[in-house]
């Protein structure tokens, strides 16, 4: 075998291939450069940390300090309340919001634009910028987590809600006008029917998402389980630490599980 | 800052189905009653203030309207933001050379053993379950405030985004050419880089390219713990009240979250 | 001796059933072997066994001698190496380059790197080519997989398995995706290479002009157990009968030409 005598890829191919090679080198050469030019903390810095810290994380976490139970417990729940509350209020706004948004319903897309433009304003800032916004405005507490969860879910689940209604069959609408059905009716047999297992598989996905974002929420104030578990970060306490994050990682696993148990049924 | 574009929009429903049997109506209502049923226990034991709702909404407007950036701010805003993308971007390539051999260590048709699957998925599970700003606020305390844990977190971060997303994808491979590539006596590697990769190298991509959008979000607020980025900054000029200081680094970093969504997400439909 | 030797093969199936049931077999190299049954009568269950994709509950397989049925790990990889196998459903990477699918038979010693960079040794290079060549679609090497005809697809498959330079074929209803001209095209290109380079070859027909046409040798299999063995020209329509425990049918599809 001579290895002369293999053909070369054409024109295409290599073009194709030398574009590919030259965004990874660029990745790389990027990557590099991130590597050089960030503000790494002394190394003498870190090391005291580790061996402050390490020792006694890993104490604490095989050790979690069963007397905070009752308040992690409680604190998750109160978390959980969160999520739900913040879930439901975007889901409830968004969807009158989501059939000003769709293209295909209300006098089509010159209408929609506004509608669309509303959805991206709202999920322009990430929930924790509007829950310190919250906060300033009325005060620490659940309250403010609930509605930055809250606004920030108009925008993501109007979204998704709009696309849906985009995607859906002509046919059974039409089907209801030919026989003489208002818009009313149109909307009751035709339009609810065809989105609703996918509007509730999308706010259960929600859900997951908001119940992460309200565990963290404490951390600017905004109620769940974010506060007590940065107080015990900051004093070092790992063992409560150890409590609180098990607590956390068991709720977000078994409501992750239920939840996707039951969107596999829906959809 | 913006949310990404949810992956792929959801099949519509068959038509004119007909009206479903009384069991899965009772269902559906049973459903409906425990959702309410969570919401009057959630509304009790958070307190809620649904009167704050639009007390607090019109606070929520008043206070943009203090939010007229100064521009002037500019100056001291480039070099967090700089660090913000640096943080997202390593993190990024970090976590997903850590996510790719444990998405294929997880995936029922690339594991090794079903020991060693086991313990990559309940890894991923546990992954998976912290958000971003909790890992930082570990990682601060651990390590030392800055970048530093700032990158680590969302390494961690990244990999449980990536897990889910790339063992289903891995999994729903069409095994034919696994098959054709064990007949011919190829072991585990071999299988992956030439069956499997090919197969889902493009939807990987893309699934890179989102956990990329998602912690360029998530490298922003980082800072509030004391993570790094421009977060810090946002959160001190909070603290001191520079409401027009705030006003000017929403607004620039808004842009320039926009911006790399954009391209990014136009990469993403390039891909498929 | 002989090449390839089954000895009382039976294989059950989790779940109780049984696909093969004593299945005692000797088959000399070179041979063309082509194995004829009704569905479900354990023919892929047959094939499977020799390069150990189905392993047999009970009997042994052996290749040159070697057991392939005891084979396991690094053993059993470099035993199956020697053997290529041809799918029904042709098995293609589609989004794959014609080469590179050709090349994943070819690469036993190969790092893995290699693969994940595109950048393959040079001698493999030409041999995939080579291979390429001789089921006579060279020029499609740099096209994706996906964008050939179900007859180019199924000669990239044999290319695959040529790659592996392998002394036994293996070919699983090769043609039952396929329209009549090109099964025939896609059958004498495997017979002419099995008798090029003397490969031992089993086939899987459904199509009895087929089997008479391209066999050395024919097998009838019924319920797990062999029922017939013998030449194309012992193959009678009543045979056939027998086999298929029926009459057959003047307007069935036999593929004749
Ligand atoms: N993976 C499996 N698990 C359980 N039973 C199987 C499996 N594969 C095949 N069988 C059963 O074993 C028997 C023989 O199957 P086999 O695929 O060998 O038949 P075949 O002769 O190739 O049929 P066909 O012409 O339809 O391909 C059938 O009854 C089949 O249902
Ligand atoms: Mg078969």
């Amino acid at each position: 075998m001579i290895p002369s005598t293999v053909p070369r890829p054409p024109a295409h191919v290599r073009r194709t291939q030398l574009f590919v090679g030259a965004l990874a080198v660029a990745a790389v050469v990027l990557f590099v450069l991130a590597l050089l030019t960030i503000n790494w903390p002394t190394w003498a810095r870190v090391q005291s940390g580790l061996t402050r810290n390490v020792a006694p994380l890993l104490n604490g976490l095989v050790r979690p300090d069963l007397k905070t139970f009752p308040l992690a417990w409680r604190s998750m729940w109160e978390t959980f309340h969160m999520a739900v509350l913040g879930t439901l209020l975007g889901a409830v706004l968004a969807f009158p919001l989501s059939f000003l948004a769709a293209g295909n319903l209300l006098g089509g897309r010159p209408f929609a634009m506004p509608g669309k433009a509303l959805l991206v304003g709202v999920r322009t800032f990430p929930e924790i910028l509007l829950a310190i916004i919250f906060v300033a405005a009325a005060g620490p507490g659940p309250t403010a987590g609930i509605m930055a969860m809250g606004l920030h879910s108009i925008g993501f689940l109007g979204k998704i809600f709009s696309d849906v209604i985009e995607g859906i069959d002509a046919g059974p609408t039409e089907a209801i006008r030919a026989a003489g059905g208002g818009p009313i009716q149109v909307f009751l047999y035709a339009v609810v029917p065809q989105v609703l297992p996918e509007f509730a598989s999308n706010v259960l996905y929600r859900f997951e998402i908001n119940l992460r974002a309200a565990a963290v929420l404490g951390l600017v104030g905004a109620g769940g389980i974010g506060l007590p578990l940065l107080q015990r970060l900051q004093f070092r306490r790992w063992d409560e630490v150890s409590m609180l994050l098990l607590v956390i990682i068991a709720f977000v696993v078994t409501v992750d599980l239920i939840s996707s148990r039951i969107r596999r049924r829906l959809v | 800052m913006p949310e990404p574009t949810p992956l792929g929009t959801p099949a519509p429903r068959a038509a004119g189905a007909p009206r479903p049997p009384l069991v899965a109506r009772l269902r559906s209502y049973l459903g409906l009653g425990v959702v309410a049923a969570l919401a009057v226990v959630a509304y009790q034991s958070t307190n809620f203030d649904l009167a704050s709702l639009f007390t607090g909404a019109a606070d929520f407007f008043s206070f943009f309207g203090r939010l007229a950036p100064d521009w002037s701010a500019l100056r001291i805003i480039w070099r967090p933001l700089i660090e913000t993308m640096q943080i997202a971007y390593v993190g990024t390539v970090l976590g997903t050379s850590i996510a790719l051999p444990l998405i294929f260590l997880a995936s029922a048709n690339t594991a090794l053993d079903p020991i060693s699957m086991l313990v990559a998925r309940v890894v991923l599970t546990i992954l998976r379950s912290i958000p971003d700003l909790l890992w930082a606020a570990l990682f601060v305390t651990l390590l030392a405030p800055g970048a530093l844990p700032g990158i680590v977190a969302l390494t961690f971060f990244t990999v449980g985004v990536l897990a889910k997303l790339g063992s289903e994808t891995v999994e729903s491979a069409d095994p034919g050419p696994l098959e054709a590539l064990r007949a011919a006596g190829a072991g585990r590697n071999r299988t992956i880089v030439y069956a499997v990769w090919p197969q889902v190298a493009a939807t990987m991509t893309s699934f890179i390219l989102y956990s990329f959008e998602i912690n360029v979000r998530a490298s922003v607020i980082l800072g509030f713990v004391g993570a790094g980025g421009i977060g810090q900054l946002l959160y001190t000029r909070l603290n001191f009240f520079d409401y027009s200081g705030v006003g000017a680094i929403v607004a620039v970093t808004f842009v320039v979250v926009l911006a790399v969504d954009a391209v990014s997400v136009w990469a993403r439909s390039k891909l498929i | 001796m002989s090449h390839i030797a089954f000895q009382d093969v039976e294989v059950t199936y989790p779940g109780g059933l049984k696909a093969l049931k004593g299945v005692t077999l000797e088959i000399p190299r070179g041979q063309f072997v082509v194995i004829v049954g009704l569905s479900g009568a354990g023919k892929s269950t047959l094939i499977r066994t020799v390069n150990s994709l189905v392993v047999p509950s009970k009997g042994d397989v052996a290749i040159d001698g070697a057991s392939v049925t005891t084979a396991r790990g690094a053993a059993l990889r470099r035993m199956r190496s020697d053997i290529g196998m041809i799918f029904q459903t042709f098995n293609l990477v589609k989004r794959s380059s014609v080469l590179r699918n050709v090349l994943a038979g070819r690469l036993g010693d190969v790092p893995a790197w290699r693969g994940v960079l595109g950048t393959f040794p040079a001698a493999d290079l030409a041999f995939a080519h080579e291979c390429l060549a001789r089921v006579g679609i060279p020029e499609k090497a740099f096209v994706r997989a996906d964008a050939l005809s179900g007859g180019q697809q199924q000669r990239v498959g044999i290319a695959r398995a040529l790659a592996q330079k392998p002394s036994v074929m293996l070919a699983d209803e090769p043609v039952a995706s396929l329209d009549p001209p090109t099964s025939h095209a896609v059958m004498s290109d495997l017979k002419r290479i099995a008798r090029e380079d003397g490969i031992t070859t089993i086939v899987n027909l459904h199509f009895i002009d087929m089997a008479r046409e391209y066999a050395d040798r024919i097998v009838g299999m019924r319920d797990g157990l062999v029922v017939f063995d013998g030449t194309p020209a012992e193959a009678t329509d009543r045979a056939f009968e027998d086999i298929y425990g029926r009459p057959i049918d003047e307007d069935e599809d036999l593929r004749g030409a």
